[in-house]
């Protein structure tokens, strides 16, 4: 099976300031991929780029074999290749029907609304009780299940999530990895961007550690994980062998 | 910079714009850069509202009309010595900048434009339907003229004007650079930048709007009141959106938060105004075009685009060092 | 009797001339979040284009041809201006002050391009429907009856497409999260577009009507400017019902105001009130909370 997601060498930035120094990633085949690694390093930079709300400064990015490196981030959209922000503010004004409805924008989402919407309420049952709420009065979690949702309405054959449970309390933590096990499970493939390795191991076993705008390590499916080094990369000591 | 050595460069500039009579004697000439250092006035002024204060006042130039009318009505109609009158025009118009400034005090962004923007239609309805004291459509006429004694303001091709003018826009200048560099200056700037912060560091938000729009009232007025002396009539034109146009462009062309740029900008727009003056209907399509397609290419105005062009030349001759990462 | 009912007409005729005006103005800064002050242009350039087609000295159509015609003409040519004034400014943390500028500065053009074109001299329109009616008492021209009657029926499209619509709550989330409006696949740029082509043609609509019973002229468009933005102001920007409930509030107590105090002193009046409705509440009477800009 071909790759669906395939990064080489990218390299971008913000204004003159480059974040990524040649970062290449590939799935395997539809596997979840996890992206984890130190804050600012770079992470939120390469999500925002596959989208195409930045700009790449060179090197590819190819999803199912398409070159989407240049592409303007509605046509990657309609490929299939969603992304959801980091703390994302949603439209505050809209109620959740409303938000949902324009998650079925793209159109090969338009024929099966219906059908997501009730995905997406299956999944998160607890927005149902706000459908007509305007999201600015939701809190954090529930902002974060629309978020999801929306993605799922845009009828998604990769999802990309940067850090879905980004300063949620540990409850709502649970539900939500619960959430985004179960979408993985129904047969999204995933690429998560994630502080919490334990979650992150258990949804994929194709990891990246991100550092510095580079991949430090990458630690592919079947690969034995040494934890204790996982924690030492994170919190700066010595590297030490990863198997 | 330090202020020691603004002060050095703004006094030799006012040295040399002092001295440009001498060679420039053409009387028509002279009343353009008249024109500049009114309009200069004016406009920086609206720089410190707008562009330190981040206030979108668009009353600003109804501040100008209050000073002309407060002039022309108080020499005119109450007989006040043309210098007095000057002086109160300034003051009129900060009076008239506090009351705009009450509701103003805590509003948001575009609605400060609009309510603004309401005030100056009812100052201008106000002057209208007061025709008894203020000539209405028709306007004031025959207003007494600035006069320095012992000398005739008439036969000197518009000398005496010149140096009043120069003086007004040198006392205006330096207040504001001043304003902007104490204290006060700054917490002006630090609300326009991060309002909630500055609050939360005891930044009044409302004293400092009102003290913030009643500077920029002051010497507007007093330009107002120039205007009044040295034309001799007054009328509701300046409320139109014509001389708003113009003088917002040169603060926006100039660059915000500079005094300076808009001061320059002034120059430049004055000039040009008058450049193509003949072409009736065409003036403000051209004045209108130009500045949409100024702001396409440098939107942060001349000032910047000046000291973008200062600095490359500044490093020509010097090896290009590479960005960082 | 007789005065109430004219006091209502001139309320209700009034009322539907400033909702037709302050729709545009509110749908843009809505949607885009600017203030577009070309608004009261579109207006005027609405009834000179309609005059285009409508006059015998012209094109000789129609008037039911030439004004919805005229709106897709200013249409179009608000879709044109706002790439030049408007769009290369989005993401600009200063676009509200900017687009003053600009679009300032286009009008200033735009009215005198027309002064140009058409000549100085006062135009006129015909009227919507020729003839008058009479209604206990008052006469009433069919002309201002036909805007009373269409004007609900106008508002209340946009109302359904800004709030049913996919398309509408498209235009009304790309000024709240541009970013995600990007992540869901809209083309924001070409909504962008169709927000200030929407506005302008409903300008133009409101031009048409003014050119039926008042004379044209390249400046027409300033007053009614002013009034919108009053409209607006009272209205609030959260919600375009807001805009829409002040005209005919604001057209009431004029109708009421002029009774009781006269003409001359009922603009004075008005704005004396809208600042004293500020000074309490900020953002608007129909507002819930002010509109996140700035």
């Amino acid at each position: 099976m071909a790759d669906l997601l395939e990064i080489e060498n990218l390299e971008s930035g913000y204004g003159r300031i480059r974040i990524l120094h040649g970062v290449s990633i590939a799935t395997t085949g539809n596997r979840n991929v996890g992206l984890f690694g130190p804050n600012g390093h770079g992470k939120t930079t390469l999500l925002r780029t596959i989208s195409g709300l930045i700009r790449a400064w060179s090197g590819t990015i190819r999803f199912d074999g398409t070159d989407i490196t240049r592409m303007a981030p509605r046509h990657i959209v309609e490929l299939g290749l969603i992304h959801v922000p980091q703390g994302n503010r949603l439209f505050p004004d809209l109620t959740i029907r409303e938000t949902l409805r324009l998650g079925a924008w793209p159109s090969r989402a338009r024929a099966d609304e219906a059908a997501n919407a009730d995905r997406v309420v299956a999944i998160f049952p607890k927005l149902r009780e706000r459908w007509n709420q305007q999201v600015r009065t939701l809190s954090g979690g529930e902002r974060q299940m629309v978020s999801i949702g929306v993605a799922l309405m845009s009828h998604p054959r990769l999802l990309v999530l940067d850090e879905p449970t980004l300063g949620l309390a540990p409850r709502l933590k649970d539900e939500l990895c619960a959430a985004i096990k179960r979408i993985s499970d129904e047969g999204v493939p995933l690429v998560v961007v994630e502080q919490d390795v334990e979650f992150l191991l258990d949804l994929a076993d194709h990891l990246y550690l991100v550092n510095h705008g580079e991949i430090a390590t990458e630690i592919r499916p079947g690969e034995m994980m040494n934890h204790q080094a996982i924690m030492e990369m994170y919190f700066g000591k010595q590297v030490g062998p990863l198997t | 910079m330090s202020f020691l050595r603004e002060l050095g460069l703004m006094a030799a500039g006012l040295v040399v714009l002092a001295v440009l009579p001498a060679v420039i004697h053409d009387v028509y000439l002279r009343h353009l850069l008249i024109m500049v250092y009114v309009y200069g006035v004016v406009a920086s002024s609206w720089d410190l509202s707008l562009g330190y204060g981040g206030i979108f006042n668009f009353g600003h130039l109804a501040l100008f009309g209050v000073g002309l009318y407060a002039y022309g009505m108080l020499t005119k109609l109450l007989g006040l010595d043309p210098w007095l009158a000057l002086l109160a025009s300034g003051a009129a118009a900060a009076l008239a900048a506090a009351i705009m400034a009450g509701p103003i005090l805590r509003l948001k962004g575009i609605y400060i434009v609009l309510v603004s923007f309401a005030f100056s239609q009812l100052v201008l309805q106000l002057i209208i339907s007061e025709s008894d004291y203020t000539g209405g459509n028709s306007g004031l006429v025959r207003i007494p003229a600035l006069a320095i004694p012992g000398h005739n303001m008439v036969r000197d091709a518009k000398l005496g004007y010149y140096y009043i003018a120069l003086g007004l826009l040198g006392a205006s200048t330096l207040c504001l650079r001043l304003f902007v560099r104490a204290p006060i200056g700054r917490s002006a700037i630090a609300l326009r930048d991060n309002e909630e912060y500055a609050v939360s560091r005891g930044i009044s938000l409302a004293r400092q709007r009102l003290i913030t729009l009643c500077m920029s009232a002051v010497f507007t007025g007093m330009a107002g009141g120039f205007y009044g002396g040295y034309f001799r009539n007054a009328s509701t034109d300046v409320f139109g959106i014509g001389l708003t146009t113009l003088l917002l462009s040169m603060v926006l062309l100039g660059g915000r938060a500079t005094i300076y740029g808009a001061l320059l900008a002034s120059f430049l727009l004055t000039f040009l105004a008058e450049a193509i003056a003949d072409l009736g209907a065409w003036r403000p399509i051209i004045i209108g075009v130009l500045i949409i397609l100024v702001m396409l290419v440098y939107p942060g105005g001349l000032h910047a685009a000046l000291q973008a062009g200062v600095q490359r030349v500044g490093t020509l001759g010097r090896r290009r060092t590479r960005p960082l990462l | 009797m007789t005065v109430l009912v004219q006091i209502l007409l001139s309320a209700l005729f009034m009322g539907s001339l400033y909702a037709m005006m302050a729709v545009g103005l509110a749908l843009v800064w809505t949607t885009i979040g600017v203030f577009n002050f070309c608004h009261g242009v579109f207006m005027t350039l609405g009834a000179y284009v309609a005059w285009q087609f409508v006059s015998p000295d012209a094109f000789g159509l129609p008037m039911a041809v030439s004004l919805p015609l005229s709106m897709l003409v200013v249409a179009a040519f608000g879709f044109l201006l706002q790439a030049a004034v408007v769009r290369p400014f989005i993401g600009r943390g200063d676009v509200v002050l900017v687009a003053v500028i600009t679009t300032l500065a286009a009008s200033s053009a735009l009215e005198n391009g027309t002064q140009l074109v058409w000549g100085p001299r006062p135009l006129g329109l015909p009227a919507l429907i020729e003839g008058n009616v009479d209604f206990h008492g008052i006469g009433i021209s069919l002309h201002q009856v036909a805007i009373i009657v269409i004007t609900p029926i106008i508002l209340g499209a946009v109302w359904l497409f800004l709030n049913r619509m996919r398309l509408g709550l498209a235009l009304r989330a790309v000024a709240q999260n541009e970013d995600a409006c990007h992540l869901v696949g809209i083309n924001v740029t070409a909504l962008y577009a169709l927000a200030f082509g929407l506005a302008a043609a409903l300008a133009a609509l409101a031009g048409v009507f003014f050119g039926g019973f008042k004379f044209m002229s390249p400046q027409m468009g300033t007053e009614p400017l002013s009034k919108a933005l009053v409209v607006v102001i009272f209205g609030g920007v959260a919600n375009i019902s807001g805009p829409i409930m002040a005209a005919y509030i604001i057209a009431l107590f004029e109708a009421i105001s002029t009774y009781v105090i006269g003409f001359y002193w009922t603009p004075a009046l008005l704005f004396a009130v809208l600042i004293a409705v500020l000074m309490v509440k900020p953002e608007g009477l129909f507002s819930g909370r002010t509109r996140g800009l700035a």
